[in-house]
Order: C-alpha cells, then structure tokens, then sequence
C-alpha cells in the first residue's frame, strides 16, 4: 500500500481557463453563471448555465485534429496538459507504462450527438461527418489524452452521471494505492449546453431560472455548467524525492448505491458513503474540516446531504465548513466532482474554504456552517468532497493536508 | 477546369489547408501528404458537395493522383445521372 499525492492540477470551467483562475474565482466567490450564449433562447425555459467563455480549441490543437475532438474531449485534452505540466512529470521512461488514464463523463460527446442529430432530423441528411462515433465515445477524452502523452498503462472511462468524476479519481486513487499503477492521470469533463438537451432539464423541474442558491431558503433548483477537472496522482514516496509540490493527500474512497429512486437522493446512501470515504482514508470525523458538497441547489439534495453530514459526523458537524462551489461553476455532471476536487485539494494547499455564493438566506433544515459569500481562512487538516449522481450513485473522495 | 474538377480541388485545399493554385491533375496526394483520415474527411465532403455514395468497395485509398479523384468523381456522377434517366425521370 502507498500514500498518494495530488502533484498536478489543470482545469477549463467556466470560472477560469486554468486551476489557478478556476480556484481564484471560487476562492473570491465570483459565480460565472449568467445568460446562455450557447444556443438560441426561443424556445427554452431556462436562460441561465455557467458557460466556458473565452476557449478557442484553435488556440490548442491543429487543424487535422481539431475536428475529430468533441468539445468535451478538447476540455479534458488541455486541463491535463496544465495538470501534467504542472506536476513536473515525465512521461519519457518507463512511467508512460505504469501511468494510469481514467476519466469521468456523464454523456460524452453531446455536442456530437446533438449536431448529428440536427443534421440527420432537421436537415433531412442522409450523412454524417466520418469523425462522428469516434467523437461521440465516452471515452474519445482518454484514448485522446493516453495519445498526447504516448500513456500505455491501464485506461479506461467511467460513467455515473453526475458522480463520474468523482468515480473515475476514487478508482486511479486505488490502482495507484495497490501499486497497480505508479501515477495516474484522472479527472472528468463534461459539455452539455446542447440545444437538443437542455428543454430535458427543464422537464425534470429541477433547473433555477435565475441562479444557483445552495442551502437557500430560496433555492430553486440546479443551474448547468460544463468543464474539465484533471489532477495527477503519483506515490507520495515519489513526489517527496522528486521535491514536487504537494497540493494534497487523497486519502479515502467511498461509494455507495441508494437503489430505491432515479431523482429522490437517499439520506443513508449518501451518509454510506461519506462513512466508507472516511473509513478508506482511516480519518476520523474530526480529522475531516471542509466539505465541498455536492449542493445542487435543488430542494431535495440539499436538505438530505445536510442530514446525511449530520448522521455521520454527530455532534462534530458543527465544527465542519460546508460549501458548495456549484453556485458559482454550475453544475458539470460528470465533470462536476473533478472541478470540485481541484478546488478541495486547493482549499487544503492554502487552508483556506471557498464560500457557497448567492447564499443571503439559509434555509433552517440546512442547519450547518454553509459559508456563506465570502471564503474563510481555518485549519483544515482534510477534507470530503461529495458527489450524489441521478439513480443513486454516490462516491465521496477524502483528502488530507499534505504532509 | 469544369466545374466538378474546380469543386473538388476547392475541397482537397480547404482540407488539407492548402493553397488552390499549387493544385493540379498531376499532383501526387502523397506528396501533399493525404492520410487515411484526410482521406475519409475528403470523402465526406465530396460525397455531401455531388449527393453521390462512393461505395465501400471502391478502394480509394488506391487513388494516386488529383486526377484520379477527379476522374473518379466523374465517373459515379455520369452513372448517377444513367440511373436517373434509365428511370424514367
């Protein structure tokens, strides 16, 4: 068994083009949710997402490849460049054959899908561009970001909508524990501001039409986002000879199935699951300071994650700082865990806790220290961050300060 | 230079990113460096640009020259037309 360190940190969201703008924002409590500028207005309900602004693919991949790469793989592809580049790592040797790639999403190629839809239904087509199915693939981001990096170690995709992430970086975080890899490139992505799927949010009245108020008494549902979160993950014996910079320890791995509803989140699974994180990581509620919670904003998650927290932590829920970074880079579904784990493992590196934004109002069945607006400075010695999927699947990650 | 031949050189340049007047009949799709993948996507284009099917078993990757694009073309648009007009439009 080996500890294992975060060493590199990438991301695209709609708060910032790098972890380092992506963190900043959510430190500040900046929320990048406004007017979608995506596809046409008519004949949607709901005119509010986070949207990546200010991302030409051009900028970052040539002409010939350019256009075989869904937007969701273009997102993964360059957060784990930053996040490789940022850990130092070589790929060169023989760490290219040990070297794991998993990678969350919730869909895959939607804008794919939704193109090629248009074309064949609205157009009246009878073909499609030849780069279709290998851009539509869950997995294009990883087969795409194992060839950039000439990766040949154990690769694979994972989907558990919005827990994907959160999935993908619990199963690189064992592999590397075991020893079956030595470091693993992990994260999620996610883009799903499609025309052809948002009316199906609307349909699950789930969606706020103006912004995202986690914990709210206020609150009225879910805003969409999009982006990708890639960490790397190396033996902590590795990183400390190398002298990298040790954003933080992933320490513990909980997942759980609720198996009772497709929309109605289950205060026991959601609780099994942070119980079996703390548990993996052998850290005791007390050990355990900030939460990155998976605080959708809707009426339901909310209350039941804060019940789940209280189920699980007793008495000690009070000490803990619960936010949800949601209400300011919406919500990314299956990418939505790995840009939440960027800002957890961040919050550790520099002991501070991101706030939940547009929370004026909180909502007494959310009973815990929420932080509200505005980032606190504390002593974080871990931290969870929480994911509760759509069908009830649940992963929670723990993480403790580095050593 | 018909109108077929201008089609297919403005879709041969537009993919590979190339000027248009460095482009003749004679010139070798290899030494423009056409990949299998180029390929399909020119494939697509001119199938879209002509409403033709180049069928699978056509093996275009046996295609050697501009030329023989063109003269490919050509060759399933007159049978198009054959159809059209062997069925009594």
């Amino acid at each position: 068994m080996h500890r294992v360190a975060i060493t590199g940190l990438g991301c695209i969201s709609p708060l910032g083009l790098t972890a380092v703008d992506h963190w900043r924002s959510a430190r500040d409590g900046r929320s990048a949710i406004g007017t979608i500028t995506k596809v046409p207005l008519e004949k949607l309900k709901v005119h509010v997402a986070a949207e990546i602004r200010g991302f030409d693919p051009n900028d970052h991949f040539d002409y010939r490849i350019v256009d075989n790469l869904d937007p969701f793989t273009q997102y993964a592809c360059v957060a784990a460049r930053e996040a490789i580049a940022d850990s130092g790592l070589d790929f060169a040797g023989d760490l290219a054959e040990e070297t794991a790639v998993i990678t969350g999403t919730g869909i895959g190629g939607a804008v794919t899908i939704d193109v090629n839809s248009e074309r064949i239904y609205g157009e009246g087509k009878s073909r499609v561009h030849p780069n279709t199915i290998p851009r539509l693939m869950p997995s294009a981001a990883t087969s795409q970001i194992t060839m950039e990096h000439g990766i040949t170690g154990p690769s694979f995709a994972v989907t558990s909508a919005c827990s994907s992430s959160n999935h993908a970086v619990g199963e690189a975080f064992w592999m590397v524990r075991s020893g079956r890899a030595r470091a693993a490139i992990t994260g999620g992505s996610e883009a799903i501001l499609t025309y052809g799927s948002l009316p199906g949010w609307f349909a699950l009245r789930v969606m706020d039409t103006e912004t995202c108020r986690p914990f709210d008494r206020n609150r009225m549902g879910m805003v969409l986002g999009e982006g990708s979160g890639i960490v790397v993950l190396e033996r902590l014996e590795d990183a400390q000879r190398r002298g990298a910079h040790i954003y933080a320890e992933l320490a513990g791995f909980g997942m759980s199935a609720d198996a009772q509803s497709t929309l109605e989140p289950s205060e026991e699974g959601a609780a099994k699951a942070i119980r079996r994180a703390l548990e993996d990581a052998s850290l005791a509620p007390e050990g355990v300071v900030y939460v990155n919670a998976h605080g959708t904003g809707t009426q339901a998650n909310d209350v039941n994650e804060t019940r789940a927290l209280r189920r699980v932590f007793g008495a000690a829920a009070d000490r803990l700082l619960v936010s949800s970074t949601k209400s300011m880079h919406g919500h990314a579904l299956g990418g939505a865990g790995a840009l939440e784990l960027v800002i957890t493992a961040k919050a550790l590196d520099e002991q501070v806790a991101p706030p939940t934004a547009n929370l004026t109002d909180q909502d007494p069945d959310c009973d815990l220290d929420c932080v509200p607006q505005t980032a606190r400075e504390a002593t974080l010695p871990g931290a969870l961050t929480n994911s509760f999927a759509f069908g009830g699947l649940n992963a929670v990650l723990a993480l403790r300060r580095a050593p | 230079m018909d109108d077929i031949e201008a089609k297919i050189f403005d879709i041969v340049a537009k993919e590979r990113r190339l000027d248009r007047s460095t482009l003749s009949r004679d010139t070798k799709l290899e030494d423009i460096e056409i990949e299998s993948v180029d390929l399909v996507e020119i494939i697509f284009a001119i199938e879209d640009e002509f409403d033709v099917d180049v069928p699978q078993e056509e093996d275009a990757f046996k295609l050697e020259t501009m030329g023989d694009i063109v003269d490919g073309v050509r060759k399933l648009i007159e049978a198009k037309q054959a159809e059209t007009a062997a069925s009594g439009e």
